[in-house]
């Protein structure tokens, strides 16, 4: 008995089909990031832990409600990294533990979809995770929302979300030439910490560390949000937009490139997946 | 001669936990972060934060840093080496194994101090070179052997996490929203007295917290934590380390008669 044959050089599926596999099943499945705990975790648990903890560090450093509130933010915008950029950077780490990567590097699937697709569920999760840190600053910090700022907020928290999507794909990127992603992962989850300007301005740091935080997505979006939170006007706000959706294009952009320029490596010595 | 063999076996055990320890650490740079490099960047946080806050906050950045630097080791560590157990299938043939889990545990958890520690030192040199000079300890022996019994309390904990992951499939859900929880709750970077008064039974609860708070006293004129004192603090910590000492025991005694029973350790 013969089956049908079917040409693998004709058989390309479609880019909705890749995209849909992609955001909805492979987190499902061999990414491994749509479990309750993390999702939980992520949401509600960490955003509060971390800002309880950082309040407390400025009290004791004699810090009054003003600083605190001004951690509260930073940190409720940071707490965006663990969905975005270390759940994101260790998908590589996943896929190359679980034997799938090679098959995945020789899958016909339209790149730009397949890697689309793997962001959307992190920007979801990132944007309910800020959401849920801002309303525990507003309830429990003392962190005044207008609810005429809301829009602006939004926009704001959405470019973030996308940026640091962006920003944790850069990374998985980077991870396929490395044994583990996660040391990468773990260092961008806390070094926003220092060079974002989470807990204090970034103008306390040495002028070195600044350009350091400005490379990173995470200094700009909190810069939007402290703004809007601050009511600054619509044309300050879209230059700091414009640097959110610049940072967002860019690691998304070499994001694309580096999976490119290593599939083609992996393709060339067959390689890349032993680690 | 039997008992000899048995000695020898355990002593050999611990060992070759830790040597494993030592090699996988070498091997996987991944533990750099929640030992050394985490904890380097909340010292320079809380240093920023507590900038002009006085001569003794240094000290407050340093231990507390250096301390989660322990916290996160023992956190991650524990949990870590029983889910690689069980990925590589090697849980239980080391349960079933003539020593007790006990030692191999405690091999890795050695391990998990000592790196720990390191990750304090490097702490420590870090902050002092950022401030320009080390902070002033009132007695630097009494504070050194002091610091030393802490890291015992930390690996008490870490020998009952251990066994407590032997059980659960959310060892590392707890360790990924419980590391703030436990820096705040033991009272890493500032005195648990600030914390609600209701939640300081919980703190209580885990031997660090006495630990850190006599440090405290020992390290920091003028220092306000719990209100019986150094004395009080230390013998508390001695008592709760003792407690989780004997918990541990108890539960490896459970884990081992349950794996001889069913075999599998799986399913659970």
């Amino acid at each position: 008995m013969s089956l049908p044959s079917v040409s693998a050089s004709r058989y390309h599926p479609s880019f909705w089909r890749t995209l849909w596999t992609n955001a909805v099943m492979a987190p499902r499945t061999s990414l491994g990031f749509m479990r309750v705990d993390f999702v939980v975790g992520t949401m509600f648990v960490i955003p509060l832990t971390q800002m309880v903890f950082f309040a407390f560090v400025v009290q004791l450093g004699g810090g009054g409600a003003t600083e605190i509130a001004y951690t509260a933010v930073g940190n409720a915008v940071a707490t965006v990294t663990y969905s975005s950029v270390f759940s994101v950077c260790q998908t590589t780490d996943s896929e190359k533990q679980q034997g799938t990567m090679e098959l995945l590097l020789v899958s016909p699937a339209n790149r730009l979809a397949l890697y689309f697709g793997r962001g959307i569920i992190p920007i979801l999760i990132s944007l309910a995770t800020v959401a849920v840190g801002l309303t525990y600053a507003a309830l429990l910090f003392g962190v005044t929302i207008p609810t005429s700022t809301i829009p602006a907020l939004a926009v704001s928290v959405t470019l973030t979300a996308f940026a640091m999507v962006g920003f944790g794909l850069l990374l998985g990127g980077v991870a396929l030439y490395l044994r583990t992603s996660i040391i990468l992962g773990n260092i961008f989850l806390f070094v926003g910490l220092l060079l974002s300007g989470v807990n204090f301005p970034l103008s306390s740091l040495p002028v070195p560390l600044q350009w350091a935080g400005d490379a990173l997505p995470l200094t700009w979006g909190i810069e939007a949000i402290r703004g809007v939170l601050a009511g600054d006007s619509l044309s300050s706000l879209a230059v700091l937009w414009g640097a959110v959706a610049l940072a967002a294009a860019v690691s998304f952009g070499v994001a694309i490139g580096l999976w490119k320029y290593f599939e083609r490596r992996a393709l060339s010595t067959g390689s890349i997946a032993r680690f | 001669m039997a008992t000899a063999t048995a000695q020898f076996s355990r002593s050999r055990s611990t060992y070759a936990a830790l040597r494993l320890s030592v090699l996988q650490f070498l091997a996987d740079p991944q533990w750099l972060v929640p030992s050394m490099i985490a904890p380097v960047i909340f010292a320079l946080v809380s240093f920023e934060l507590f900038r002009g806050a006085g001569p003794y906050f240094l000290t407050y950045a340093i231990l507390g840093a250096g301390m989660m630097s322990m916290w996160g080791q023992t956190l991650y560590g524990s949990g870590w080496a029983t889910g690689q157990d069980r990925e590589f299938g090697t849980l239980e043939p080391t349960i079933q194994s003539p020593t007790p889990y006990l030692y191999v545990v405690l091999g890795r958890v050695l391990w998990n101090v000592i790196s720990g520690l390191i990750g304090g030192l490097i702490v420590y040199v870090v902050i002092v070179a950022v401030a320009g000079g080390p902070p002033a300890v009132p007695d630097p022996l009494a504070f050194a052997l002091l610091f030393v019994f802490v890291m015992v309390t930390l690996a008490s904990v870490g020998v009952v996490f251990a066994a407590f992951y032997v059980y659960t499939r959310y060892a590392g859900f707890i360790q990924n929203i419980g590391e703030f929880a436990f820096y705040i709750g033991t009272g890493c970077m500032f005195p648990v007295v600030l914390l609600p008064f209701y939640t300081n039974p919980i703190s209580l609860v885990f031997p660090p917290t006495w630990g850190l708070d006599a440090l405290r006293y020992l390290s920091i004129p003028g220092y306000h934590g719990f209100g019986w004192g150094f004395w009080g603090d230390l013998l508390g910590a001695i008592a709760t380390t003792l407690a989780y000492l004997g918990l541990a025991g108890a539960v490896f005694h459970r884990v081992e008669l349950h794996v001889l029973e069913e075999g599998n350790l799986s399913e659970y």
